[in-house]
């Protein structure tokens, strides 16, 4: 093509843009709204697509579920089964379970969609893990984000029920087996506990109301709910902008990365595309959930090695770990699985949810926030998290004991004590070692974020230069400034405690930008 | 015919042919009514419990009974496990009698090569076995032998009957008369489970439930093992054979319980050994079976394998500043 | 406002709106960040940007397009592999490279052709002026204060809200059965024979010596409820020293001396969770619950030793009746299973 017709045909696309665009404005008023979001700035750091990760999981999982939802009846109606898989042949299940095998082995593709969905599932819950780790250690659950870590921590809640109900609904021997601890759960729940378990259930373990009620909560009511609070956190995100690393002309006040039109969203594509790949390679290479093989659930069998998916393995671990205690007194009783089945996950979860305010108190830091700390300068609080995700890995390791015992030939008995001890002794002694290397890395001052070479050039307003120096960095130590540095309140002129004003110079064309005026 | 059934190789020594299985069943041509077909279900089924009820059943055993075998077992037996079992099999502290251990106990201790054992105390693991199989009948016929003659003999090698033929119609045929009686049993030692076979030939379908019912809770359910109190290992079964599952369930080796032909009939061990054969190379539709062990190796890989990659991903699609 | 054909262009539009403050604070900011002299662009960052290198960029242009055509060619593959009966591995491995090429597609055209990296702009201050949060306090107040006086319609707006939003638990009565004492209750009773999984009443001399077998209630077969609570171990220990209840002797005994055999009955609900206790060790003559590792003594009647579990399982009072049937001679004598807050 002419450059001529090049120009006539852009000319020719450009008016009909012009007339979609206005023709939504007409009615909508979006341009400006349309025009903001297109320039809308996104941080390009690797670690801030976790969330995206966990979110394109979301969709997966819901394109997956649906899916499976048209071929799944949920009903516990009992059957015999007479489909394709012969070691099952004539063999009494309820309809739920045959439905399941009937999507596995009956259904044209149905069982990569199963597995797609359960591998999304174990792959989302990863990712909202380390999503959530990532948040922690960089300290961007600070003023304003302590609303979105309130909804994050709502979102993890949520989506590992919804993990939990999802398996659940096969009614196989192995997820049978674990309602039937969340029953007695609940049971074990004072004043309350029988009349919960009871209207949860409908009737007397396992009764018949359970799998079509897990159903609705699966299908219908989490699913809202995450839709929901998953609107609620991305809408405060993008109200806010996201937070970012500390660098090379960044400030508190600015944002750097990408247009999220046309960079962003075609990266964020790419990554949804590729979430997919990994999600689809899971469901067709590597088998999950094979729940033919467990045969479905009756009350009075059970497998070996039953254990929870993952995420709720440290909940099975701690059942396991915690001692033989009750208390029975003046006809009550408060039922051991109580304490490590309610308790100790409440208590958890409350510090989690308080952990913004509980910051606060502790670093004295009652400021907005906009860049990130990294972990090593805020080591109390990296330390706490290590010791947290130890916690965590001791219990969930305790859930495996059968398996772990059968592997490397220890009994049960010895494991389970080790972990016992361990789930006190190694969160202490990682915290402790987690602490004192953020100290000595605070102390070499060594500085992983990358400099131009020949330095930040910075124009103070009274027209002075200088080139930005150590002090922009983040390699003092934290803990010692305290009230000194921070204002409370409003940050409106953008005067940052230095005392450099931080606007923009424009035009110029040798090296301008805001001196770091972040929190140190 | 769909991919599942190509997978499950299943060795069936003699598959039954399919008019003599459809007739059976009272299949597609010839339908039995149901009482009718119950009752007669019932008298096989009681007839094969009859026959087989006893120590020493009337089907064949493998168990040589010749003295030149005798002779060289005793040979065997008193330079290799006299020592803790003592002589003539009487026992000791170190190791219990065996006069009454049967041949079905020598032959699945030895075969599997769990006995000789190093150290008394510890447990009994399958390894390569340490006699050949020559010497194996030698050792059996002696311990037998050593049964017999004190007249208190144990459980003999039992013998497996094949698997139903999974083709299309004996399958199709049994899980439709299943909807006649499914659990609630037809009376009869041995019950009827649905998509039962004759005493000729088992199914798979009873072989899962007799498994799911008994076995699942120490081997797991997919037959991976598990583990007892005290340090005590629930072997994988996915190395054994048809016959040494038949042995295992009859002799209960510790710590395993008895599983005696009072409570399991000849018919019913059959099927449990012909469903583990069949978990030794089970319908892995999904892909890659990770050991069938559940979820934990599942998270595991969720984790290792599936974040992971898209870590590198993020990496590499991001910036690192 | 300029047309033109030049994507890079920093021509910015001016606004009449609320969003006008921000594009003029746009417009004064770079579209890049201009590096001091001297200095090269971090030396990781894998983006290079060929808008005004032409022969790369198509070079990347066909090198995309490659990508997209793997995904193509893996649609025609899952087609031809739908219509064919279906595979999973090979649907997942198709899916995989399919969504791959896609996925790289993408990536590549953001990197290599599009413009609109290392952009800053402005963050606005959160927080409103002064006026604006004292006009919404304000706001606020005009329905709130004329109402606060009015203790009537206080009072019976609390009580209506109180009363309604006690009303609108009561559904939640239906969603199951009273509980009662139906935790304490099994359908063991005088009498009442054992049965095993088909219903077959078991008899004297069907379990060997250091066999176990899972038994129910007769009667209870089909009924998932009741073979849940009734369900049994019974358990054939020999002559082995067992424990018996100076109260109660619920065991069976046959023979004597070291031919005697003891048949004991015990729940099979665990005291802790509920899991099944299927795992008998039949050289420690314990029962083991899968779930958490309660481990059970048989012989101490199923005391425990180990795990989470707190309470004994409670033993069945075994009997036998003249046609040499087990039978239960009385109920259980304490409710099964774990633990609720009226056990006590």
């Amino acid at each position: 093509m002419s450059t001529t017709e090049e120009r006539l045909a852009a000319r020719k696309r450009h008016e009909v843009e012009e007339t979609v665009f206005g023709e939504l404005d007409d009615r909508l008023g979006s341009s400006s709204f349309l025009r903001s979001a297109m320039d809308k700035i996104f941080p390009d750091h690797w670690s801030f697509m976790v969330g995206e990760i966990a979110m394109y999981c979301f969709v997966i999982l819901l394109l997956t579920g649906t899916y499976l939802a048209l071929f799944f009846h949920a009903s516990s109606t009992p059957v015999i089964y007479n489909g394709s898989y012969h070691p099952l042949d004539g063999v009494q299940m309820s309809e739920a379970y045959q439905s399941t095998l009937n999507i596995s082995f009956d259904v044209r593709g149905g069982l990569v969609m199963r597995q797609i969905h359960h591998w999304g599932a174990v792959v989302f819950l990863a990712a909202v893990s380390f999503h959530l780790c990532r948040i922690f250690f960089t300290g961007a659950f600070r003023k304003p984000r302590e609303l979105n870590w309130t909804i994050g921590l709502t979102l993890l809640l949520v989506v590992m029920l919804e993990g939990f109900t999802g398996y659940s609904l096969p009614d196989d021997l192995l997820s049978g087996t674990g309602i039937r601890v969340v029953y007695s759960i609940v049971l074990s729940i004072p004043l309350i506990g029988t009349w919960l378990a009871y209207a949860g259930f409908g009737s007397t373990f396992p009764g018949t109301q359970i799998i079509p009620r897990l159903f609705v909560i699966h299908e219908f009511l989490f699913p809202l709910i995450i839709l929901g609070l998953l609107t609620a956190h991305l809408m405060i995100l993008w109200r806010q902008k996201h937070s970012d690393f500390p660098g090379p002309g960044k400030t508190e006040h600015n944002i750097v990365g990408s247009r999220l039109w046309p960079q962003y969203a075609l990266k964020s594509a790419g990554l949804f595309m590729l979430v997919f790949a990994v999600l689809s390679a899971l469901g067709g290479l590597i088998q999950i959930n094979p729940i033919w093989l467990y045969g479905p659930y009756n009350a009075y069998q059970v497998s070996a090695g039953s254990q929870p998916d993952w995420y709720v393995g440290w909940l099975d671990g701690g059942v396991r770990l915690w001692p033989h205690w009750e208390f029975r007194s003046f006809g009550h009783e408060i039922a051991n699985p109580f304490f490590p089945g309610v308790l100790v996950p409440g208590i958890v979860f409350t510090l989690m949810f308080l952990w913004p305010q509980i910051d606060r108190r502790i670093y004295h830091d009652y400021v907005e926030h906009n860049l990130l700390d990294r972990p090593r300068d805020k080591a109390f609080r990296t330390a706490i998290g290590a010791a947290a995700l130890t916690f965590f890995t001791d219990l969930t390791l305790a859930s495996a004991t059968d398996l772990l015992g059968n592997d490397f030939h220890m009994s049960f008995e010895r494991l389970i004590e080790i972990l016992q001890y361990g789930a006190f002794a190694g969160p202490l002694i990682v915290g402790a070692i987690t602490y004192k290397t953020c100290k000595s890395l605070q102390r070499t001052r060594a500085h992983p974020i990358k400099r131009p070479v020949g330095g930040v050039i910075v124009r103070s307003v009274d027209g002075g230069y200088h080139t930005l120096g150590d002090d922009h960095g983040h390699g003092a130590d934290h803990e010692a400034h305290t009230n000194g540095h921070h204002t409370n309140g409003a940050t409106t002129n953008g005067d940052s405690a230095n005392g450099h004003t931080p606007e923009v110079v424009p035009s110029a064309p040798s090296a301008t930008s805001e001196p770091g005026a972040a929190d140190d | 015919m769909n991919n599942v059934a190509k997978k499950l190789r299943i060795q069936s020594v003699r598959a039954l042919p399919r008019r003599g299985a459809a007739l059976l069943f009272g299949g597609r041509r010839a339908r039995v009514s149901g009482p009718a077909l119950v009752i007669s279900m019932a008298a096989v089924a009681f007839s094969v419990m009859v026959v087989s009820a006893g120590p020493t059943t009337a089907s064949e055993t493998s168990v040589s009974t010749a003295p030149a075998d005798i002779q060289a077992g005793t040979i065997l037996y008193n330079e290799h496990c006299s020592s803790c079992h003592g002589a003539n099999g009487v026992g000791s502290v170190k190791a219990p009698e065996l006069i009454d251990a049967g041949a079905a106990a020598a032959d699945f201790y030895l075969e599997t090569g769990r006995m000789p054992l190093n150290n008394p105390g510890d447990q009994a693991l399958r390894h390569e076995p340490f006699f050949s199989a020559t010497q194996i009948r030698q050792l059996v016929a002696y311990i037998n032998n050593l049964g017999v003659q004190a007249g208190r003999e144990g459980p003999t090698i039992p013998t497996v009957s094949p698997v139903c033929d999974v083709h299309g119609g004996a399958g199709n045929v049994a899980s439709s008369q299943a909807g006649n009686y499914g659990f609630e049993g037809a009376g009869g030692a041995g019950g009827v489970l649905g998509g039962h076979g004759s005493g000729l030939c088992t199914t798979l379908a009873e072989g899962q439930q007799l498994f799911s019912l008994n076995c699942a809770q120490c081997h797991d359910a997919s037959g991976s093992g598990g583990m007892l109190s005290h340090g005590d290992i629930v072997p994988s079964m996915k190395d054994s054979t048809a016959t040494q599952v038949a042995e295992a369930v009859r002799v209960g080796p510790l710590p395993m319980p008895v599983f005696g032909p009072n409570q399991l009939s000849d018919h019913q061990v059959s099927a449990l050994a012909n469903y583990v054969e069949y978990l030794r190379r089970p319908a892995d539709r999904g892909g890659l079976a990770i050991a069938h062990f559940g979820p934990v190796p599942e998270g595991f890989v969720g984790i290792v394998i599936g974040l992971f990659v898209l870590l590198i991903a993020s990496r590499l699609i991001g910036t690192r500043e | 406002m300029t047309t033109t054909n030049d994507p890079s262009a920093t021509d910015v539009p001016l606004l009449d709106d609320d969003e006008a403050s921000a594009a003029e604070e746009y417009g004064r900011i770079h579209d890049q960040v201009h590096w001091s002299e001297g200095s090269t662009p971090q030396a990781d960052d894998l983006w290079t940007r060929y808008a005004d290198d032409p022969k790369r960029a198509k070079r990347s242009e066909y090198l995309i397009a490659a990508c997209f055509f793997v995904a193509v060619l893996c649609g025609l593959g899952l087609m031809i592999v739908y219509c064919i009966g279906g595979q999973p591995q090979a649907e997942g491995t198709l899916l995989f490279f399919a969504f791959t090429g896609l996925g790289v597609g993408f990536v590549l055209t953001a990197r290599d052709l599009l413009p609109g990296n290392d952009i800053a702009a402005h963050r606005h201050p959160h927080p409103s002026t002064p006026e604006q949060r004292s006009a919404v306090v304000e706001a606020f107040n005009r329905g709130l204060e004329p109402l606060l006086s009015r203790r009537v319609l206080l009072g019976s707006l609390s009580a209506a809200g109180g009363v309604f939003g006690l009303a609108s638990l009561f559904p939640l009565a239906s969603l199951g059965e009273r509980p009662g004492t139906k935790l304490e209750h099994t359908s063991w009773g005088n009498g009442i024979r054992v049965v095993d999984r088909f219903g077959t009443p078991v008899k004297l001399g069907q379990l060997s010596v250091n066999g176990v077998m899972t038994v129910f209630p007769e009667g209870s077969i089909g009924d998932d409820v009741a073979m849940a609570t009734g369900q049994t171990m019974l358990i054939n220990v020999g002559n082995a020293d067992f424990q018996v209840d100076p109260f109660h002797n619920w065991t069976v005994v046959e023979g004597a001396g070291q031919d005697m055999q003891r048949y004991v009955a015990f729940s099979k609900v665990c005291t802790h969770a509920g899991c099944p206790v299927g795992l008998y060790n039949r050289a420690s003559r314990q029962l083991v619950c899968p779930c958490h590792q309660s481990t059970f003594d048989v012989l101490k009647r199923c005391n425990p030793v180990f795990g989470p579990a707190s309470r004994s399982l409670p033993q069945l009072p075994l009997g036998i009746n003249p046609s040499n049937e087990f039978i239960s001679l009385e109920s259980y004598q304490e409710p099964i299973g774990p633990g609720f807050w009226n056990r006590g």
